[in-house]
């Protein structure tokens, strides 16, 4: 046994000594600079219509296997409507194809470990999480962002004159209460008052949580966070001002601006407070519940399409805080889905044109835009997913007047979108503060019931 | 000269030849050669994979933020996890966590098992056949699943913040201590894992020596100083291996720390592995170092086993102790009242929950309304209605879970056959030299991945498939590899004991006949030892069927069962687990059913009644 033991110690040690020798000359990532082939590709295809990125795909991947991964399971949903568009300009077109959904963050990993490959598995791929994105995938070239000409136009700019990620759609987390009992939130630093444990999913298991408070400590952001405060009741404000004057050194420790302060204290206070749950779907059984009581929670908007009327359970026991008369500072937060084809694609004409179909038309987005709280960030398609799902009478009766459901009467992306009422994730922001405000943030002690 | 030099050269080389013919004749010379490059291949290759990835730097983690360097090597991990402000929060808390939970997990699953293992064999007890069929439930099912169905049991709106459960709705308030953290997640475990003790504990029991327990009888030795001096040191080596299974189970788990709001190095690893990549890999090592250090001990206890002899009269069987006409009744009902909630509740608690309109509302229970019960969740066959599907269609008309199945059932399949033979010849090769350094060490190194904790593992087997050679994540390949890898000690511990068993004559008369070692194996052998051998098979099988900590971070959640009930559980959708686990249940009770009708072998093989 010792001799076992000895045996594989050596082999540990050698390990741990001769690795970082032999990895001397290490350099950075070469990829990043270099032009790839797929790069060029998306070059050429930036300049054509989707009918004619159709007519590339079709030829590309006529009776091939299609492997996208993605952050949202509706991936799977688009495919078969995007092989159906193929079909109506070659009907002996088919295509195989195999999405999948990795958790716990493995997207990142899975889509490293497939760039190492000269040709990829994965043909594109919808991801979030814009901090991530920027420092693992783009920066190392993993992916590459390939803008539609139509989306572009639509949006007022060019392939070229766009900077940034392909965002898909706009998903906000809305602050949403249950409103069974008396409790009122007209104020955002509501829901970081003494006593108060919002429902929330840990930042720890999804990251874009965590983006969102980094996003706070921006002069934009922080700015809200002023506003709002000042809009309190002077014995409001006494008590959250202890909190802001003992974060004043940190936040400019950390290079904030001058409202920097108001950000870190009300992040301070939030992740001492929330109770952290596995998903937005059990927060989501627990508000619409009637045993729920003044509780609230910040998750993602369209979980209260799948609740079901029952003795003790409704949607009407739920409302949405930013929907208030008066309310101040932001009702939520916002993250994109993005679309990237992948710099080693097998398919790459295909994964273009799949990606145009889905920010181009309301058919390629209807497997998202049937749910209220998502927002193409393609104007055209916004207005025809609206006109034909009408969200924004989503919780009215059969009588287009009577509101039965006033949490289901989603506002819209011109409104969620607009005067700060979510905040919105910038990746490169997010990037830039990942290691500063990040670790301050994980050094705050996170509230557990017990 | 030249040509006496040559015919030494060649003689001597004849002579080598002879020597490894003769070696090889014996297959199980060839078994542990084999074995041993194999064996060492597949535990110190992951091991090298993850100590390298603990040193590398991975863009857009803290080891670039502080090496200022977006690839190559550093040693910046293990500096900030040990040093850096969040030590405490990143390592020492979660290990103190781990630690307490590891060892709260063996000491319940030992008190539970073991005295229910003395109750049931040694004692007239009620109902034996039955308390022994339903004791090893927990077992079977996920072990997360116990997690939710606490929740589901005692969360409340007044404590945990959360919507009330079950007795909350009642009026009864749990604290929080009881709710959620270490003390549920040691219950959850410790239920988990305590049919290990009842098997291994039972097992002595059943077959121990009744000289010893007659003898001091017969001198008029108090009972309970029997129990201690004979009885308990008598059990020590089986509840040695209790904590050597239930330990690295228990430090490995990830789901039910995560359910239960316990940080522990698990789900600090998960958490930690988007900035902290690296540190996170390092955590894995110190899980893995505890796996060595199990091992370690382990053997030397072997060491220190002790020998009894009697110097008294004989005796012919067990003596069963007699708890009297109310007692050997009454605990039995007490058993039968605390099985049904660790075993029946649960199953009853799930098949109810795939009937619920909205995952946890029992409305109808409230209400006295049988109309706030549905079949949606079963038979709804298109997902285009939103009717409070999340847009999945009913369990019998989902695809993605019953390709999950499929996927489930192959790799468990599999694993149970690679693992079962593998692990069954490395039994037989290791008894056929048990004095020798090379079979103790092939044994030894045939047991590690099983010691070493399931999460860790699987970091380091998708670490190790994930580069430009080999790229196995989300492929069967892989999870059977991995399975294979870390369920073979199941069929090479049962295998080796049969197989000491097993005298050497009956084997010997067969060669002298010249019977080719494939009949001897086939013919003498196995069917000799099929019990053991099967329970061999059967354990990887139904392991597999519902592991999770080692197979989630190599899959995307709708490859196997147990990932897509984990997404599920997650995602609130706790009809569509609840059928996914009843699913499991069912299989793993037709299997364990069918191959004790075929071949008498059975999870709890012969210990009840």
């Amino acid at each position: 046994m010792k001799s076992k033991v000895k045996v594989l110690a050596i082999m540990l040690i050698i390990t741990a000594l001769v690795v970082p020798l032999y990895a001397g000359g290490a350099t950075d990532s070469p990829r990043a600079n270099e032009t790839s082939p797929v790069e060029e590709i998306i070059k050429q295809a930036e300049g054509m219509s989707l009918e004619e990125l159709a007519k590339k795909a079709i030829e590309e991947s006529n009776g091939k296997m299609f492997y996208g991964v993605g952050n949202s399971s509706r991936g799977k949903t688009a495919l078969p409507l995007f092989i159906s568009y193929l079909q109506t300009i070659d009907p002996n077109y088919t295509l195989n194809y195999e999405w999948q959904q990795p958790k716990n963050n493995k997207i990142f990993d899975q889509l490293t470990a497939d760039s190492l490959k000269s040709t990829g598995t994965f043909a594109m791929t919808l991801i979030q999480d814009g901090n991530q994105i920027e420092s693992k995938m783009v920066r190392t070239g993993i992916l590459d962002t390939f803008i539609p000409k139509e989306w572009a136009e639509a949006n007022g700019t060019t392939a070229d004159e766009y900077k940034g990620f392909l965002p898909l759609q706009t998903l906000n987390k809305v602050f949403m209460y249950n409103n069974t009992g008396d409790k009122e939130f007209d104020n955002v630093w509501d829901f970081v008052a003494p006593g108060e444990h919002g429902l929330f999913m840990d930042i720890d298991s999804e990251i874009v949580g965590k983006n969102f408070l980094y996003m706070l400590t921006s002069d934009q952001y922080s700015a809200v966070l002023k506003d709002a405060f000042d809009a309190l009741p002077e014995e409001e404000k006494a008590t959250f001002q202890a909190t802001i004057d003992q974060v004043a050194t940190d936040a400019d420790d950390l290079g904030l601006g001058e409202n920097g302060k108001y950000a870190l204290a009300w992040i301070k206070l939030w992740v001492e407070s929330y109770n952290a749950q596995t998903d937005d779907g059990p927060i989501c059984n627990t508000l619409v519940s009637q045993s729920a009581t003044d509780q609230f929670g910040l998750i993602v908007y369209s979980k209260l399409r799948s609740v079901e009327e029952s003795a003790t359970v409704s949607k009407k026991f739920v409302d949405i805080a930013a929907y208030n008369d008066g309310y101040k500072g932001f009702g939520g937060f916002g993250y994109c889905h993005y679309l990237f084809v992948t710099d080693n694609s097998p398919l790459p004409w295909t994964a273009c044109a799949f990606i145009a179909y889905m920010v181009e038309t309301a058919d390629g987005f209807s497997a998202w835009g049937k749910d209220i709280g998502g927002y193409s960030a393609n104007p055209v398609v916004a207005e025809e997913t609206e006109a034909i799902y009408k969200h924004k009478t989503g919780g009215m009766a059969e009588d287009g007047v009577t509101v039965v459901y006033p949490a289901l009467n989603d506002r819209g992306g011109d409104w969620w979108l607009s005067e700060n009422r979510l905040v919105l994730e910038d990746p490169s922001y997010c990037a830039s503060v990942s290691f500063t405000v990040g670790s301050w943030i994980e050094m705050l002690s996170k509230y557990t019931p017990n | 000269m030249t040509s006496e030099f040559t015919t030494t050269k060649a003689n001597k080389s004849r002579i080598r030849k002879n020597k490894m013919k003769t070696f090889f004749s014996k297959p199980e010379n060839a078994i542990l050669l084999l074995m041993g490059i194999v064996l060492t291949i597949s535990t110190v290759a992951p091991i090298y994979a993850i100590v390298k990835d603990t040193i590398s730097i991975h863009p857009g983690t803290i080891d670039e933020f502080i090496s200022k360097r977006s690839s190559g090597y550093t040693i910046a991990n293990y500096i900030d996890l040990f040093t850096s402000n969040l030590a405490k929060r990143n390592l020492w808390d979660p290990l103190v966590n781990t630690i307490l939970l590891s060892v709260g997990s063996c000491v319940m699953a030992i008190l539970y098992g073991g005295v229910f293992a003395f109750l049931i064999t040694r004692t007239d007890l009620k109902a034996r056949k039955y308390l022994s069929a339903i004791f090893i439930f927990p077992y079977i099912m996920p072990q997360w699943t116990l997690a939710v169905v606490w929740q589901h049991m005692f969360s409340s709106n007044a404590v945990t913040g959360t919507s009330n459960g079950l007795l909350a709705s009642l009026g009864i308030v749990m604290p929080a201590w009881w709710c959620v953290g270490l003390f549920p997640s040691i219950v959850v475990l410790g239920l988990h894992y305590a049919p290990f003790a009842y098997i291994l504990i039972g097992g002595i029991f059943r077959n121990m020596d009744a000289n010893l327990e007659e003898a001091a009888t017969i001198l008029d030795t108090p009972k309970w100083k029997t129990m201690f001096r004979i009885t308990i040191p008598m059990i020590k080596p089986a509840i040695l291996s209790t904590i050597l299974l239930v330990f690295g189970g228990a430090m490995g788990s990830y789901p039910v720390p995560h359910y239960l709001n316990l940080t522990t190095l698990s789900t600090k690893y998960v958490s930690m592995n988007d900035k902290y990549t690296g540190e996170a890999s390092i955590l894995a090592i110190i899980m893995m170092l505890f796996g060595v250090a199990i091992m370690f001990v382990n053997q030397l206890s072997l060491k220190s086993r002790k020998n009894y002899t009697t110097v008294t009269g004989k005796s012919g069987q067990i003596s069963k102790i007699t708890l009297g006409k109310v007692g050997r009744v009454l605990i039995a009902i007490l058993l039968i009242i605390l099985t049904f909630f660790t075993s029946i509740f649960p199953i009853i608690s799930f098949a109810f929950e795939t009937f619920l309109p909205n995952p946890g509302d029992y409305s109808f229970l409230y209400t006295g309304d049988t109309s706030n019960l549905t079949t949606k969740w079963w038979v709804t066959s298109e997902n285009i209605t939103e009717n409070g599907m999340y847009g999945q269609m009913g369990i019998l008309h989902n695809d993605t879970i019953w390709k999950a199945y499929r996927g489930t059932i192959w790799v468990a399949v599999c694993c149970s056959l690679f693992a079962g033979t593998i692990g069954t010849m490395i039994g037989y090769a290791v008894s056929k030299h048990r004095r020798s350094k090379a079979a103790s060490y092939v044994n030894s190194m045939a047991f590690l991945p099983y010691l070493m904790p399931s999460i860790a593992v699987g970091a380091a087997f998708f670490i190790l498939f994930s580069n430009q050679y080999f790229n196995l994540f989300n492929t069967y390949t892989l999870l059977i590899i991995v399975g294979t890898i870390k369920y073979i000690p199941f069929a090479s511990r049962s295998a080796l004991n049969s197989m000491l068993q097993l005298s050497g004559e009956i084997e010997e008369a067969a060669l002298i006949q010249n019977v080719p070692w494939h009949k001897r194996m086939l013919k003498i052998i196995i069917p000799i030892q099929k019990t053991s051998i099967l329970s061999g098979y059967l354990l990887p099988f139904m392991t597999c069927l519902r592991e999770l900590s080692l197979f989630m971070l190599l899959c995307t959640q709708g490859f196997i069962l147990a990932t897509t009930l984990d997404y599920f559980d997650e995602m609130g959708l706790y009809a569509f687990s609840s059928g996914i686990n009843l699913i499991l249940i069912v299989t793993i009770l037709i299997c364990n059913t069918v191959v004790n009708k075929v071949t008498g072998a059975s999870i709890d093989s012969g210990i009840g009644g």
